[in-house]
């Protein structure tokens, strides 16, 4: 197979993205969008298929290439993004008839895809800053779509803090550019181990430097401030995709570092291990309790997503196979159930012009489907059997007690506990409240009806998907197995 | 046929999202529905217990794979769950005739009934749980259903116990596997024999306990009980109470017979908790004035009954045989008297709106049938030989009796049990002597209610048929309740009784005279004394005095307060850490940007032209000091005269300065590069 493949995934959504900016008429664009991301979907088939060799497309250096390459990693985000994708751009149709500027929004909406993809399938550090700079670029207009001074502000702090992010990503690189056999990304590590031995405390400070910076993305305390201050001001696709995938391009700039530079060999038993697994314990309690006294109810999933996110941190770093599948699984469950939950909370914002969540107040009596669909993905997120967050939560938790990390496992166990508990009382609260107002409680002239058709194709679409692949996570596993076995 | 396992628990949730679609069309049919489905569910388990033991498993079901098992316990539960559902369905038909949202109901309701059946089913603690949580949702819409005030707050309560039990034993069952490798029912007792270091299995059993005690409805994890089943439809809370809360039981036993089987210790420590929880129980219902909130209370007390039978029967042994069927068949008559008596609370609330033993005194007066419906499933629980409950009451005291005779230096601890055994049973007639007094014997001045039908035809024979078993199933003991114990005890390792029980000799009598006494005693003494004041009722327990809002409420209050000010000051300081440093790189960026420029090229040269203006005039003083006198440069005094055109030629062109200066510079560097090159060389030698 051609290693051209590799690139038809990351160009179609970008021409596409050009294209639709001219298109002005409604169903002419929206036929347009589905029609390039189906392509997009299609055209990643053979790299799914097929063992592709790495493509070089640019040197600029010897040390400094442009390199694409598919593996397990890349084909997994890969699919999970672009099917995802296109169920938010589905519910985005409807959604933003209420926003100007539609062709700019659906064009960055495109091009932002194809600097995803992109990341996914970078070969090298160099192409994956490049594409997650890329990244940032593209979703920053998605951000401040809407123009009010407060979206401006929000797109600012978030282009700053990213590109923070990413600058100490590429910092640590121009460090470990002298401990490196190769600049590809390699299951194992890179690192060359007799020189890296020597300056192992230098290199393990290096790591931390790296993760910090790319867990920005992913929301990890101490850079997690863009997400509750961003996603309340962007439009609903926009933070949905926002909080669940974009934060899984930090997911994936993690796994690449951890286990594709360094090489867990290298990092397990460390204080750098111990240091970044204090850091997630610390963002999954602290998003979980600040969510719990949100009123603004996408702030309040903003900082669910800060939480939730730091589960798969959690999961990566102590580096097992169980804990690293878990891991996997979190991410999944995860971009599916937080995808739903943002696009839920449109759909109420888009019917009823209510942010706050206690004006919420039996929303569930006149918004039937769209509230089941947020229960069911709040029951997942929660961890609440047969949904998809159990099955990602026994592996996490079988993972922390099978790794080495001793009583900070248990202590993980007992956060994660925790934060499951905050979870629900900061979901189920919503829910309880949308659905059994009370016996006084009159909807009408409060809420009136609206028939949204492609708003419940999206929600369902991804609700069920949750459903049935945690009722059957076998689905999946062969493709998370794939990863897990590429790496230990 | 081991499909069959499967589609007792699948065929009522899948057919709980139908029973809705076809409600919208029509409401008659949705009933008919509901009440068929039920019915295949009670066909489907009498399948089950034909086809004796069978077992069916899905793997990869959630993960790690389910598995369903029938036989023993599991069948006469789940026989208990489908009859009990069978018959609140059809109660339900008259008490839900003129409620709204009935839709709503059923779908929970049918989907609640598959997931219980999934509990006591399950082969697998994995299983267990997953029912177990899907229960717990399904069923909170039965006690959030009318949505009024009590109900909205009793449905908090409920969750908030659900979810934080069900994470706890979560949490306890993610160590289990762990630690032992499996969760397979029947593996764990062997597994946990090869133990050396028990610990941590206490961690494991301690950590599950929470869940599914506090579902059962122990101390001091009852508190969901008193609200939520007042507040559920009166079918819901007979089946809340008789079926759910054995969910939990379900659970204590499987722990009691599989990590701790015949362990003393965790015996002793069940025995505290159950000798509590039937006392307290008890006397709340004693002191309660609404109805429901009594049996709800006494559903309590009698949760405590079976939690001490279970801790006798761990710390029996192998004697065990009294302890197990004791436990077996309390567990069979407490769901039989609550399947009646929460209906009949239902019937009176039908009529009267209300459950308050104020408002409803003397309802009963002149209706013989509902005094009998409702007194004999109350003597009947309160021990009255000759009806069911008074069997496994007996039972139950023989065996703590059995265990002091063993127990040696503790016995007198066991003796305090078996009086505490009596005291309840006492509260417990008391308490059921005050309800029927009040519907039955006392007068009401003002009666709010119509005469007339108070029941309908199908509710009472349901009922009649559930009240006619008691007395078969009291007198004839050894015909019918022995068989089932028999045929249920060898999931609790039972052994069979070494000699026939002789439930009518004056010793076992005696207990039940004792108690009866005890009750009789506390009526007169503490009931018409003290809780009726002007001839009304009164709870004389305060409101504040309560485990949940005494304890839970303020410490779960101050938990949250103390987690989110630690989880605002990392993420505010956090933010204004970030805030801060970028200030601060402004700050080095403006330094950078101007101060350092203007001191290049602004400061440094003024100060320099300074220095240089300085530097002259020194030199002039210096001058002065050395001549002795001011230099001034004298002007000539002679007169230049002005001629324009004196050595000047106009025509000739004037050379460039620059060209000869620039010569002369670069000329002057060549040499002194020579010198320097000359230098080198020289002393580089």
């Amino acid at each position: 197979m051609s290693p051209i493949m590799l690139v038809l995934p990351i160009l179609c959504p970008l021409i596409g993205g050009l294209i639709v900016l001219r298109l002005h008429a409604q169903t002419v664009r929206r036929f347009a969008v589905v029609g390039i991301m189906v392509a997009q979907l299609a055209s990643l088939i053979p790299t799914l298929l097929h063992d592709i060799p790495t493509l070089t497309l640019l040197t600029l250096t010897e040390s400094v290439r442009i390199v694409l390459q598919a593996d397990a990693v890349s084909r997994l985000f890969a699919v999970l993004i672009s099917l995802i994708w296109l169920f938010v751009a589905i519910f985005a149709f409807e959604y933003m008839t209420h926003e100007k500027n539609r062709e700019r929004f659906f064009s960055f909406y495109l091009i932002t895809l194809s600097a995803l993809i992109g990341v996914c399938f970078s070969g090298n550090l160099i192409t994956l800053y490049m594409f997650y700079e890329m990244m940032t670029l593209c979703s920053f207009p998605l951000v401040l779509h809407t123009g009010t001074k407060k979206a401006v502000a929000a797109a600012w702090r978030y282009l700053t803090y990213s590109v923070a992010g990413a600058a100490l990503g590429l910092l640590g690189w121009f460090v470990l550019q002298g401990y490196c056999s190769t600049d590809l990304f390699t299951a194992g590590g890179m690192l060359d181990t007799a020189a890296a031995m020597e300056n192992r405390e230098l290199l393990l400070g290096v790591f931390l430097v790296m993760i910090i910076g790319f867990g920005c993305k992913a929301g990890m305390f101490p850079l997690h401030a863009w997400l509750p201050i961003a996603h309340p001001e962007a439009p609903a696709p926009a933070s949905a995709v926002l909080s669940g995938l974009i934060t899984k391009m930090g997911i994936l700039a993690i796994i690449r570092v951890t286990y594709f530079i360094f090489g867990w060999e290298f990092l397990i038993g460390t204080w750098a291990q111990t240091a970044v697994l204090v850091l997630a314990l610390t963002t999954i309690f602290m998003g979980s309790t600040l969510a719990l006294r949100e009123n603004i109810l996408k702030k309040r999933l903003a900082y669910s997503t800060v939480s939730q996110v730091s589960y798969v941190i959690f999961g990566l770093m102590l580096m097992d196979a169980t804990a690293m599948e878990g891991a996997l699984f979190q991410a999944i469950f995860h971009a599916l159930a937080k995808n739903t939950l943002f696009m839920a909370a449109g759909a109420l914002i888009f019917k009823t012009h209510k942010t706050l969540v206690s004006d919420l107040r039996g929303v569930g009596r006149v918004y039937g489907i769209t509230m089941w669909c947020f229960t069911l993905s709040s029951l997942s997120l929660v961890g609440i059997p047969p949904t998809g967050g159990f099955a990602a939560k026994w592996m996490l938790a079988q993972g922390a007690m099978e790794s080495g990390v001793g009583t900070l496992g248990y202590v993980g166990i007992g956060i994660l506990m925790l934060s499951a508990l905050l979870t629900a009382g900061y979901l189920l609260s919503i829910v309880t409240n949308g659905f059994f107002p009370g016996a006084d409680f009159q909807a009408e002239g409060i809420f009136e009806k609206k028939t949204t058709p492609l708003m419940w194709i999206a929600l369902c679409s991804l609700t069920v998907a949750a459903l049935v692949l945690g009722m059957f996570p076998d689905i999946v596993r062969p493709a998370v197995q794939a990863v897990v076995n590429s790496l230990f | 046929m081991n499909g069959m396992l499967a589609a007792v628990v699948f065929v009522p949730m899948a057919c709980g999202p139908v029973s809705y679609v076809i409600g919208r069309k029509s409401k008659k049919g949705r009933d008919a529905f509901v009440l068929a489905v039920t019915i295949l569910e009670m066909l489907l388990t009498l399948l089950i217990m034909k086809a004796g033991e069978i077992s069916l498993s899905i793997p990869g079901f959630a993960g790690l794979g389910i598995g369903f098992a029938s036989g023993h316990f599991r069948t006469v539960m789940a026989f208990l769950t489908a009859s009990g559902w069978l018959a609140s369905t059809l109660l339900s038909r008259e008490y839900f005739a003129h409620v709204k949202r009935r839709n709503r109901y059923y779908v929970f309701w049918l989907l609640t009934l598959g997931a219980v059946m999934g509990v006591f089913l399950s082969v697998d603690l994995y299983t267990t749980f997953i029912f177990f949580e899907i229960m717990s949702f399904t069923s909170y819409v039965a006690v959030v259903q009318t949505e009024e005030e009590d109900a909205l707050k009793a449905s908090v309560t409920y969750l908030a116990v659900a979810v934080i039990g069900g994470l706890v034993t979560l949490s306890g069952i993610f160590v289990l596997y762990h630690t032992l490798g499996t969760l397979n029912i029947s593996e764990l007792a062997h597994a946990a024999e090869a133990m050396e270091d028990k610990s941590i299995l206490w961690v494991c059993g301690l950590l599950i306990l929470v869940g599914f005690g506090a579902k059962a409805g122990a101390f001091p994890l009852h508190i969901w009980l008193p609200t939520a089943h007042p507040a559920a439809p009166a079918p819901a809370s007979a089946v809340l109470s008789g079926v759910i809360t054995k969910t939990g039981i379900y659970g204590v036993a499987v722990l009691s017979t599989t990590l701790f089987l015949h362990d003393a210790q965790w015996g002793q420590m069940l025995a505290v908790f159950g000798a509590i929880t039937m006392v307290l129980g008890a006397a709340l219902a004693v002191c309660s004035v609404d109805l429901k909130r009594t049996l709800a209370c006494s559903s309590v007390s009698q949760i405590g009954f079976v939690v001490v039978g279970i801790s006798m029967q761990c710390l029996l042994g192998h004697h065990n045989a009294l302890a197990v069927e004791g436990t077996i068949l309390h567990i069979m008559n407490h769901s039989l008297i609550k399947m009646v008596l929460f209906p009949c609370a239902g019937v009176i609330h039908l009529s009267t709106h209300s459950y308050d033993l104020n408002d409803i005194r003397g309802f009963g007066r002149g209706k013989p049938l509902l005094a009998v419906i409702m007194g004999i499933p109350m003597l009947s629980l309160a021990g009255l030989p000759f009806l069911n409950g008074y069997v496994s009451k007996t039972l139950l005291h023989e065996s703590i009796v059995e265990y002091i005779h063993i127990a040696g230096e503790q016995a007198w601890l066991y003796s305090v049990l078996e009086w505490m055994f009596l005291f309840a049973g006492g509260l417990t007639f008391a308490y059921m002597l005050k309800l029927f007094c009040c519907i039955f014997v006392e007068k009401n001045e003002h009666p709010h209610w119509k005469t007339g039908k108070y029941i309908a035809r199908t509710s009472a024979v349901v009922l009649l048929l559930y009240v006619a078993i008691m007395p078969v199933l009291g007198a004839l003991p050894h015909e019918t309740m022995e068989g089932v114990s028999a045929f249920a005890r060898s999931f609790f390792h039972g052994e069979a009784p070494a000699h026939a029980v002789h439930y009518f000799a004056w010793i076992n009598l005696k207990g039940a005279v004792i108690s009866l006494t005890i009750g009789a005693l506390v009526y007169l003494l503490v009931v018409r004394r003290l809780l009726i004041r002007k001839d009304r009722y009164i709870d004389p327990i305060p409101k504040w005095c309560s485990i949940e809002y005494g304890i839970y409420r303020p410490l779960i209050d101050l938990l949250s307060k103390t987690f989110q000010l630690i989880a605002g000051c990392l993420d505010r300081g956090v933010l204004l850490l970030i805030d801060l440093l970028a200030k601060a790189i402004q700050l080095i960026a403006v330094c950078l940007d101007q101060v350092i420029f203007r001191i290049l090229f602004h400061e440094i040269p003024a100060a320099a032209a300074r220095g240089c203006g300085r530097l002259k005039t020194q030199i002039v003083q210096m001058i002065v000091s050395l001549t002795g006198r001011e230099y001034t440069p004298r002007p000539s005094l002679e007169e230049i005269p002005y001629d324009y055109h004196f050595a000047k030629y106009e025509d000739d062109p004037v050379p460039e300065e620059g060209i000869w200066q620039s010569f002369g510079f670069g000329l002057m560097l060549a040499g002194l590069g020579l010198v320097f090159a000359l230098a080198f060389i020289i002393l580089h030698k």
